[in-house]
């Protein structure tokens, strides 16, 4: 009987099957989702029209005008009252609104699409770093970098008040000091009032130039300074101190921070971004700060830890992939939210600056028509709107059920 | 629980002054001058430097550093922001810039608007929420349950001030049912005790003044309640369908527990924490004031006043309403948190 060589050796799969990734398997759990399905139909439907129209289909909202077709009801055949076609009839200037509702949706998704950006990128990076420092120690090139930077951003006050700002780096010093002592001469009992000391000159000293008075001041300043930079600070501080933060911002009723952000800024399309990306930071970062949270005792951290991985590699190596599908829903359902308050702030008047067609100014353009029976001018709008923003809401939960099937909501 | 109620309570506290803080950044970040703003354009430079210095606004927002330079401590905190505080110690949010009355007083009149609304808002959105919910989760996957789910998705979906001018074309304008802003027609008086119209109109037996007061409310309420109404609705089902799979629900079932028992008796209660958060969170959210429903019907409530405050530069009232509306929102988070303790005996705050 002859030796079976290991080619004529055949394994049955009944156990192995072709390999499937974790994100292959949500792909293909997605894409048999009824409710991913009708929502990605719209997202893809209403974002390729108004892209398509950017490019391909000229209008130039400063040359358009014309009275004699001011508030026509839609029209789908020429008459003699109104011979050019508008299926959607037309605004108070004579423009034909099915054309502005095209071209609008460039601007309100562009709003959107740039305003979850920033507050993913900064409230994202913002609770990754407070939910990983919240449990893990500080490692001592880190302990350099944080000491230097509560030097500097406590160091600001005393030098604005003494108007010296070379201040801010002798405080620096003391900070990059204070985090060699916590290292290096932990037993000795003088290293405090050592890092206070400092602090007590560096907030005295250059303010002598100011005035004696100030000095007096920022010198009290700087020997507080002295006092909290002297002692072991770690990530809980950084942790405490951006969710406090983010605490005040979410304190703040939304549209009203978002209405002041635009008044200070400025009207405009940029300006509509910056704030409504600004008012969902805090969403943003506590999600990723609990996300973390939840993960970092898991074994695969601890491991990477133990075999002395960096943190910035552990963080968007390990952790990183390991919270994405929260992260991917979150951001799909504030992308609807996004162009919810980017229409508010059109409507309000602080969104896009007329003509530049755009959703929510387009309503706030035509509703006084509605009592003389313009109808479609504030119909059309805002189904437009609403069509987008159900898109993203219903590929959000389409994208749950098929990221996380654990879940069911 | 006390402990804990007063540490949460002093929480607030920091964060509050967080909030003012940021608030007075903005008034010296935003430009314009109130003073200005209230004057016109074309002031004299003596009148408007008699506003600024009525007003505090030629003083130094935050630290005067020049007074300190001088030696002067007393006149280095003399300054915008910490003379606010001060008189916030003492319960003061000073006087409007534009009308020259206290702030605490217009407050008074406009915070009850909102009330009302948000009160009335967050009713109709919980009758009609919860039971949806309970429904479609008891029948899952029904016809109901299917209608349930897309029709609060278009409620969360819908821009409320575009859902609100739709219900002022219909009711108001085509078919002429409710009048289409403000809070009574002109000609109707309330004798005012609480300033909530519809109870003053109750309690002192006005008929037709109820009547008036509920036909201006309900279109704005309605407007305002569809996406509490539609996201209590999801959270209700999906509380109901984690609560349904669990082993004391089988229990209840194979003991011949009727099933309205085993849904209001069994279920309910215990799918009802995170119904409350939502209900709760909304409710806050709501008495923020509603810049947007505010503004198309006109209802006189706090959203819209601060809003025109900010474009107006009326510091002190975006100041004190800013203040107020972020306490109340704080205020029932923590109370949120609070109820978890009395509807979930497992809960219990150190």
């Amino acid at each position: 009987m002859a030796e079976a060589t290991p080619d004529q050796i055949k394994v049955v799969d009944f156990a192995v099957r072709e390999h499937r990734s974790l994100w292959g398997d949500a792909w293909r759990r997605l894409i048999s989702n009824r409710t991913a399905q009708l929502g990605g139909v719209i997202v893809l439907f209403m974002v390729l029209s108004t892209v398509l129209a950017h490019f391909f289909w000229e209008y130039d909202p400063k040359s358009d005008l014309d009275y004699s077709l001011k508030l026509k009801a839609p029209t789908l055949v020429p008459n003699e009252d109104v011979p050019s076609v508008h299926i959607m009839g037309t605004d108070k200037l004579g423009r034909d609104i099915f054309r502005r509702v095209v071209h609008g949706g460039w601007n309100s998704i562009r709003v959107g699409f740039v305003a979850v950006s920033i507050s993913l990128l900064i409230g994202g990076l913002l609770g990754l770093l407070a939910g990983f420092f919240e449990s893990v120690p500080i490692s001592s090139l880190e302990r350099y970098l944080f000491k230097v930077l509560v030097g500097v951003v406590l160091g600001l006050i005393p030098a604005w008040i003494a108007n010296q700002y070379s201040m801010v780096v002798l405080f620096a010093g003391v900070g990059l000091l204070s985090a060699y002592a916590d290292l290096h001469w932990e037993e000795k009992s003088w290293r405090a009032w050592l890092i206070i000391l400092l602090g007590t000159l560096s907030g005295g000293l250059p303010a002598l130039i100011t005035s004696p008075y100030t000095a007096l001041f920022t010198a009290f300043l700087g020997f507080l300074i002295g006092i909290m930079l002297s002692r072991r600070l770690g990530g809980k501080l950084l942790s405490d101190a951006t969710m406090r933060g983010m605490d005040i911002i979410l304190a703040f009723p939304s549209y009203l921070l978002a209405i002041a952000i635009v008044a200070f800024l400025g009207p405009g399309l940029e300006k509509g971004m910056i704030a409504i990306g600004i008012v969902g930071i805090p969403v943003f970062a506590r999600l990723v700060r609990s996300a973390v949270m939840s993960v970092i005792q898991k074994e695969y951290v601890l491991a990477a830890n133990a075999v002395g991985e960096g943190h910035g590699r552990i963080m968007f190596r390990h952790i990183l992939p390991n919270i994405l599908s929260p992260i991917i829903v979150q951001s799909t359902m504030a992308l609807a939210g996004a162009i919810l308050s980017a229409a508010a702030l059109g409507f309000l008047g602080l969104g896009a600056i007329p003509p530049e067609p755009e959703w929510g100014s387009m309503l706030g353009d035509s509703y006084r028509y509605l009592t003389s029976g313009a109808w479609w001018a504030v119909i059309f709008p805002g189904v437009a709107i609403m069509l987008i923003v159900l898109g993203f809401n219903l590929l959000g939960d389409g994208l749950r059920d098929a990221l996380d099937p654990k879940l069911k909501i | 629980m006390t402990r804990y109620i007063l540490g949460r309570l002093i929480s607030v506290i920091p964060t509050l002054i967080g909030v003012t803080f940021v608030i007075f950044m903005f008034q010296r970040l935003i430009p314009g001058d109130p003073a200005v703003a209230m004057l016109g354009e074309h002031a004299t430079q003596e009148n408007v430097e008699r506003i600024r210095e009525q007003f505090g606004l030629n003083r130094p927002v935050f630290l005067d550093r020049e007074a300190l330079a001088q030696g002067d401590f007393k006149g280095f905190f003399d300054t915008q922001y910490l003379r606010y505080m001060g008189r916030l110690a003492v319960l003061d949010l000073g006087n409007s810039i534009h009308r020259r009355i206290p702030v605490a007083e217009t407050l008074a009149l406009r915070f009850p608007a909102t009330v009302e609304l948000a009160i009335l808002a967050m009713l109709i959105a919980t009758t009609i929420g919860v039971p949806v919910g309970i429904i479609s989760a008891a029948r899952r996957g029904s016809f109901i349950d299917g209608a349930t789910m897309i029709g609060s998705l278009v409620g969360v979906s819908m821009p409320i001030f575009w859902l609100g001018l739709m219900l002022i074309m219909l009711f108001g304008v085509t078919l002429k049912w409710l009048p289409v802003g403000g809070r009574l027609s002109t000609g109707i008086e309330v004798t005012e005790i609480t300033h909530l119209l519809l109870i003053d109109s109750l309690i002192t037996g006005n008929m037709p003044a109820f009547k008036d007061a509920f036909q201006h409310i309900i279109m704005p309420a309605i407007a305002l309640a569809t996406i509490p109404m539609a996201i209590i609705a999801r959270m209700t089902r999906s509380s109901m369908l984690d609560v349904l799979q669990e082993d004391y629900i089988r229990t209840a079932h194979a003991k011949g527990l009727s099933e309205r028992i085993v849904l209001y008796r069994h279920a309910l209660k215990n799918a009802f924490l995170p119904v409350i958060t939502i209900i709760g969170l909304q409710l806050g959210a709501l008495l923020a004031g509603a810049v947007l429903t505010e503004t198309i019907f006109a209802w006189p409530g706090i959203g819209k006043w601060v809003y025109d405050a900010i474009l107006g530069r009326d510091y002190p009232i975006v100041q004190g309403g800013t203040l107020i509306i972020a306490l109340i929102f704080v205020f029932f988070s923590i109370i949120v948190d609070l109820s978890y303790a009395l509807l979930d005996p497992r809960i219990h705050y150190e």
